[in-house]
């Protein structure tokens, strides 16, 4: 397993005009080891350029990513597996083949493959539509292959883009249930965006916030509840929540 | 509270479930199975009784004309029919379009080898964009016949003129629909791409050619249309075999029926490439993806 630093992250966009617009502005955060973490802050603030940056879709312009691995083997590309917001499969190949595409890009040996597809299929509770085309399947049951597309390639650190948010409420209720049960078993390091203060407390076991833009963590809280403890109706965990929710607000100013 | 609320929801609906098994098991005798309205059928004897209607109407269109015409001018579809089954049961009529068909098949295939990495790499790179922008655009204002004589001029009366013609006809078509298909490609998906390191064969294979495939299609389509028409007049000028030569032949000897019965059964084999194979081939490539058609009457 590995564990996420990133340290004094610093990026411009290019604006319309062609100035600069400065959206991280030093953000240094851990993301711990067999755990979730929570990026939560207002939308736009560039959360998910920050993911892109731990995945290494986009560098910096300062600051650095580090992805420490315990796999003491050098030359490896760290496994990232990435979950976006819109499931972002390709249609055109049956769901197995989908979990092929990120097995073959990571170069996972090819004997490897049908155990591993057999594993995480059902893990998700999809293996029946192994041989399905995505666009029969709704659309949390796109997202949940999306989730093990990400998983197959048993990735040192899962990174999620909002998995949830286009998702109804009851479905994504469910996944978010479900994707923390399998973090949890898995002992999987993960890093998750979201705009969602319930969602950071109920998935986060720890919750980095974000100001607005350009971002900076203002603050981090460690999540006093354990994953199988967290019960969205306890008026404790309701209690957190609100404390959550003062905080994002008050990052927000 | 709203896992409760689940619960609850849950709960009822078994209630109601088990409600309406007891109240199915009682009326078993009175009531129907639910039956869905089963009208697809129908339109589909409906569709291909319109097409059939459709071509019967020509052919009485072409037998009325033939009443007030001489046999010379317009022959009667019937003795028509005859010429096209002496030409096929005596098997010229195969080799003769195996030979058309052979230079439209070569030609298409060059034009494909072309065009479709043109067309990638110019919806991918500014650079090849913007530098073969004009002799694609030129390419395709040009007309087919010229492109057939210039091919014979230069290349003289063979085979090499009739694939050349063919290919350079349709070789701008097709890359016009490449690049087009692949600047309008999803470009999140070329992200998902990188985030799993994909090779960039598999890029090209998995992710962007499968985006294209549908314009590809088309392009083939449109393209077959230009080829026929380009290998016919490659072989009216210069060649000595396939359709074109023996509509010339026909022309030659002034038999309309002749030229009549070999446009027919050109016709006949052209109907069953573009409508059976290549529509064959469009719901192979894209059985993935739901049909809806709702809208159309």
């Amino acid at each position: 397993m590995a564990y996420v630093r990133v340290d004094g992250a610093v990026k411009f966009f290019d604006r319309e005009d062609g100035t600069d617009m400065l959206v991280l502005e030093k953000v240094s955060f851990d993301a711990q080891e067999n755990g979730i973490t929570c990026l939560v802050g207002p939308s736009g603030c560039g959360k998910s350029t920050l993911l892109n940056a731990v995945s290494g879709l986009e560098t910096l312009d300062q600051g650095h990513v580090e992805i420490v691995s315990n796999q003491s083997d050098a030359a490896h590309l760290p496994r990232i597996g990435y979950v976006f917001q819109d499931p972002r499969l390709l249609n055109w190949k049956r769901v197995e083949g989908n979990l092929i595409f990120a097995l073959k890009g990571m170069r996972i040996p090819e004997e490897q493959w049908q155990e591993r597809i057999q594993k995480y299929l059902n893990l998700v509770n999809l293996l029946e539509f192994r041989k399905q085309y995505p666009l029969y399947l709704s659309g949390g049951m796109r997202q949940r292959v999306g989730l093990a597309r990400a998983l197959v390639i048993e990735p040192e650190v899962l990174l999620m883009d909002e998995p949830y948010s286009k998702l109804d409420q009851l479905t994504a209720r469910k996944l978010r249930e479900d994707t923390l049960s399998i973090c949890t078993r898995l002992k999987q390091t993960a890093v998750l965006v979201t705009h969602d203060v319930e969602e950071a407390a109920y998935m986060g076991d720890r919750i980095v916030i974000l100001s607005a833009r350009p971002a900076h963590v203002t603050e981090v809280v460690d999540n006093p509840f354990q994953p199988v403890a967290r019960d969205l109706d306890d008026l404790r965990f309701i209690e957190f929540k609100k404390k959550l929710l003062k905080s994002v607000l008050r990052s927000m100013q | 509270m709203l896992s409760l609320a689940v619960e609850a929801m849950a709960n009822q609906e078994k209630i109601l479930i088990a409600r309406q098994e007891v109240q199915s098991a009682l009326n078993e005798e009175l009531t129907e199975l639910p039956r869905r309205n089963s009208n697809k059928i129908n339109e589909g004897i409906r569709n291909i009784g319109l097409r059939v209607a459709s071509i019967l109407t020509l052919i009485l269109i072409w037998w009325l004309l033939s009443l007030f015409f001489p046999p010379t001018l317009i022959p009667k579809p019937s003795e028509t029919f005859t010429e096209v089954a002496t030409i096929v049961s005596t098997g010229n009529f195969f080799s003769e379009m195996g030979s058309t068909l052979r230079r439209v098949g070569v030609g298409f295939g060059i034009a494909m080898i072309v065009s479709i990495p043109l067309g990638i790499l110019m919806g991918t790179l500014r650079s090849f964009e913007s530098f073969f922008e004009p002799p694609v655009i030129l390419g395709l204002t040009m007309p087919g016949l010229i492109w057939a004589v210039l091919m014979i001029m230069f290349f003289g009366l063979n085979e090499t003129s009739a694939y050349a013609a063919v290919a350079i006809t349709i070789m701008p078509m097709l890359a016009i629909s490449t690049w087009q298909g692949t600047k309008s490609i999803d470009k999140d998906l070329i992200d998902m791409s990188k985030a799993f390191h994909a090779s960039p064969w598999s890029k090209v294979v998995d992710v962007i050619l499968p985006q294209l495939i549908s314009h590809i299609l088309a392009a083939i389509r449109y393209g077959l249309g230009l080829a026929w028409k380009v290998v016919v007049v490659v072989e009216m000028f210069g060649l000595s075999n396939g359709v074109g030569y023996q509509v010339v032949r026909g022309f030659n000897i002034f038999s309309m029926k002749a030229v009549l019965a070999w446009a027919i059964s050109f016709l006949v084999v052209m109907i069953i490439i573009e409508f059976g194979m290549i529509g064959w081939l469009e719901k192979a490539v894209t059985k993935w993806r739901p049909r809806a058609e709702a809208w159309r009457r």
